[in-house]
């Protein structure tokens, strides 16, 4: 009885969060982001030797880099506080969970504190992005040996 | 959090404005040569635009697809692919969707470079489409 009490006083306190309004922040935010990025693809295409099919690479780097410097400035925190998710599915979300837990572990030295918590956060999504690779490829490989799909 | 308010709707705007400036959905560069029966090849309806550069016996067909299309990008240039194929045997086509490629062929025609070194063009431009690194 009192658990319930409990709970239904809590449910009673807690602000019911904005979900329609940080939907729209994080479509936004998340937009804007990628539309840097594509700018970026755009200026490797046109001032580069690159085409559409390889720009990808230099593009993940440089936004990569952008990711550093505002983490390093302490300015992503707050775009992820106004974004959410629409600042940490990007792949400037991956780069600041990268650098954030450097810059957290540097007085720990150079190889057991950089070294060793470097993918502290991010190491799940390196290893699970190549786990499902390699379970997409083996799905597609099957799939082309009997002859459903092709290449 | 203000600027970015203002900004919004001046980029949205911005972007939706600038699909009006109409451009020449077809150009052709080098010999002008058998101009109504490419134009017909490429006359599909997921094809945007088209930049055709010939010169002798290679020819190179830059195209752009329409945005929705671009899901089946592939399928579509190896259609388009075989289709030149089929119909010019002896020469040397390649079809590109790429759009670094069509921006290159739309600068050959802006530069007006000349014939000479037109092939080079071509083959570098053919490797270039080919490269995976």
């Amino acid at each position: 009885m009192e658990k319930e009490q409990y709970k239904q006083l809590e449910q009673n306190v807690t602000p019911k969060p904005p979900i329609l309004k940080n939907v729209v922040k994080a479509f936004f935010v998340g937009g804007l982001i990628c539309t840097i990025g594509q700018a970026v693809s755009l200026f490797y295409i046109i001032f580069f030797n690159f085409t559409e099919a390889t720009a990808g690479n230099p593009t993940v780097a440089t936004m990569v880099f952008f990711a550093m410097i505002l983490t390093g400035f302490g300015l992503y925190k707050r775009i992820g506080q106004f974004a959410g998710a629409g600042s940490a599915v990007p792949v400037t979300g991956f780069g600041n969970a990268v650098i954030s837990a450097a810059i957290e572990h540097r007085s720990e030295g150079l190889v057991l504190g950089i070294g060793g918590n470097l993918f502290k956060l991010a190491g799940s999504v390196v290893l699970f992005g190549v786990v499902s690779a390699f379970f997409v490829a083996l799905i597609k490989y099957i799939l082309v040996t009997i002859g459903v799909v092709s290449w | 959090m203000k600027l970015l308010g203002l900004m919004l709707p001046l980029l949205v705007s911005l972007t939706l404005l600038s699909g009006c400036g109409e451009k020449e959905k077809f150009v052709i560069y080098g010999s002008s040569e058998n101009e109504k029966d490419v134009e017909s090849i490429l006359k599909e309806d997921y094809v945007d635009k088209t930049t055709v550069i010939q010169y002798d016996d290679s020819m190179l067909v830059a195209v752009q697809i329409k945005p929705w299309d671009k899901w089946r990008k592939t399928k579509l240039e190896k259609k388009l692919q075989k289709k030149f194929d089929e119909k010019y045997p002896n020469k040397k086509v390649f079809v590109s969707a790429d759009y670094k490629i069509y921006y290159e062929a739309n600068k050959i025609k802006k530069d007006k470079v000349e014939n000479n070194i037109l092939s080079d063009k071509i083959t570098e431009l053919t490797k270039l489409a080919k490269e995976e690194t």
